[in-house]
């Protein structure tokens, strides 16, 4: 069977005909099937249209057309992302059932690529969590350590490729939702800059912090994803023209030279002391192989996380208003006896939606409300003004910033569930960079004694992937030799 | 700012702005989970911010308009096939003018 999970690899012997799409599919399903019953990546499993798709791959080699960067390459996508005909919930009870009659822009592009879609992945619901927990289908098990989160809220596009079912999957991330994941299951996983992967048939969360982004179980490999997924899209009206850089042959510039710079606010109290030798030892990794390592300050960082959860719900309570009972998914009277519209959208909402959802629509609502707006949602803007201010001093100074992606490794299930002000704080290295648009990424360095995965969070400038990229690149190869 | 005091008089407010039917139960919950969100949040406060500009979204100035041309969409069909309730050629909702 085949096992070689590496998404260039595939698509290699994809194209030079020495595999074929389907066996590569075939062997993607099979481990969905002995796996998932434990982990539970993914809640839809695409078997039939995946295996048309890769036999169509297949024959279109042999007519002897040429075929896509990602020929015959399994991909899992967040059930964030509509795909037509394939039912897309968010792992939300509101959507269950929902069966979208047209695909994203990113899932349409890996199709033109001739990837095989094979299913759509479990999630925090609506984005909204940073452990799959919130899940209304049941939480998602970290492939690393089954008593574990794979985080969130791409938890089940981040343990299936853990958990080799396959090489790569999308994600999307709003605060961290890509890079908090990779970091707690050992996979690379990028926040590509703000516009640059468009974000329509993304089931909005946060409309100025969405992003989509991949996953793979290598950098290039990821990398070539973000290629494909990249540039403009005439129905995204954020989604930036700049032209795609060749992100896979970024990988392989040289680092020599290049300025990395450690904000000490990232070294902070709650940091984990493994987490922080991992970090601190791939940081003398990259310096080896020739980066000058800087000091930084984002002064304003212990801000992110309130100045996040004011305006990320904001935005939230007024994308989640279409969930009505009307147009799609849900719809209920409930049991008042009263059948008026507002009763429909009372009872639609409340039945739909899952505690965090309803959580983050009220505290949402109420910072956007007559009496504090000002207060909070204006105050908010104003300090990811500061936030973003820091991020452009410091990348004057410097070529990319690291620092670790999660202050922990993966918790426990359970764990944080009871008190979510801790789990939104765990989010405290992600969310500068999504406040200020920046890239982002995690690629995974030492793991603790015990096994755990580590990820080093990688942020470069606006548009400047390919920097990103390098560091990142080098630092996976480095640490292979070690 | 005035610190509010998130009562239940508030969340009830709040949920009726936002078209929530809560629980009672739902209702005490989010009280108390809210009151410690906000407080939590009133660390703003510390920063003066009088004179920076707010930031609604960054980089849309590299994001051109699409021309404004009509262009075949999702058919009306498929659109209401997933609908939850459908009448004639529309969604159905109840009456809401009385």
């Amino acid at each position: 069977m085949y096992t070689d999970w590496d998404v260039r690899r595939i698509a290699d012997q994809v194209q030079r005909g020495e595999a074929t799409a389907e066996s590569v599919t075939a062997a993607s399903l099979a481990r969905i099937e002995t796996v998932d019953k434990m982990v539970h990546a993914f809640l839809h499993v695409a078997a039939d249209e995946a295996l048309d798709q890769a036999r169509a791959v297949d024959k279109k080699r042999a007519r002897g057309e040429p075929l896509g960067a990602l020929a015959g390459v399994p991909i899992a996508i967040k059930d964030a992302l509509v795909t037509r005909g394939v039912p897309t919930t968010a792992a939300s009870k509101m959507l269950a059932g929902y069966v979208p009659p047209y695909d994203a822009t990113a899932v349409a592009r890996l199709r033109a690529a001739d990837a095989v879609l094979i299913g759509k992945t479990n999630m925090d619901e609506f984005a909204m969590g940073s452990s799959t927990e919130n899940s209304a289908f049941g939480p998602t098990r970290n492939p690393r350590d089954p008593a574990r989160t794979p985080g969130g809220s791409s938890g089940g596009s981040a343990a299936a490729v853990a958990g080799a079912m396959a090489p790569c999957s999308l994600g999307s991330d709003t605060g961290g939702s890509i890079r908090q994941p990779a970091s707690f299951t050992g996979t690379v996983g990028i926040k590509p800059t703000y516009g640059r992967v468009s974000r329509y048939g993304l089931i909005a969360f946060a409309s100025s912090l969405d992003q989509v982004g991949p996953f793979a179980t290598d950098v290039r490999g990821a990398a070539r994803v973000l290629s494909v997924i990249a540039g403009h899209d005439p129905r995204d009206s954020t989604c930036l023209d700049a032209p795609v850089g060749d992100y896979e042959t970024a990988c392989g510039r040289s680092v020599q030279g290049v300025r990395v710079g450690v904000p000490n606010e990232y070294f902070a109290e709650g940091l984990d002391p493994e987490v922080e030798a991992s970090v601190r030892a791939a940081l003398s990794t990259l310096s080896k192989a020739g980066c000058l390592i800087r000091p930084v300050s984002l002064p304003h960082t212990r801000f992110a996380v309130g100045t996040y959860y004011v305006i990320a719900t904001a935005e939230a309570s007024s994308n989640l208003a279409r969930f009505d009972g009307v147009r799609y998914g849900l719809r209920t009277l409930g049991d008042s006896g009263k059948r008026d519209l507002r009763t429909l959208y009372g009872a639609t909402r409340d039945a739909g939606f899952g505690a965090e959802v309803k959580r983050r629509i009220l505290l949402g609502t109420f910072v956007l409300s007559s009496g504090y707006y000002d207060a909070y949602y204006l105050k908010a803007q104003k300090v990811r003004t500061l936030i973003r201010r820091d991020f452009e001093e410091a990348l004057r100074e410097v070529d990319v910033i690291c620092s670790p992606a999660s202050p922990t490794p993966a918790f426990r299930l359970g764990e944080k569930n009871d008190d979510p002000l801790a789990m939104y704080l765990n989010d405290v290295y992600t969310l500068p960079a999504s406040l200020a648009g920046l890239p982002a990424m995690s690629v995974p360095c030492r793991p603790t004694a015990s096994g755990l995965p580590v990820g080093l969070q990688i942020m470069g400038r606006s548009l400047d992937e390919g920097t990103m990229l390098a560091v990142a690149s080098t630092f996976e190869a480095l640490r292979a030799s070690d | 700012m005035a610190a509010p005091n998130v009562d239940r008089q508030l969340v009830l407010h709040v949920a009726k702005l936002a078209c929530l039917s809560l629980s009672d139960s739902e209702v005490d919950r989010f009280t108390s989970e809210l009151g410690r969100i906000v407080s939590y949040i009133e660390q703003l406060d510390a920063l003066d911010t009088r004179d920076v500009a707010p930031t609604a979204t960054v980089a849309v100035d590299r994001a051109p308009e699409r021309p404004d041309e009509v262009a075949p969409g999702v058919s009306r069909e498929e659109v209401l096939a997933q609908a939850p309730e459908v009448e004639g050629e529309g969604f159905a909702v109840p009456a809401f003018v009385e």
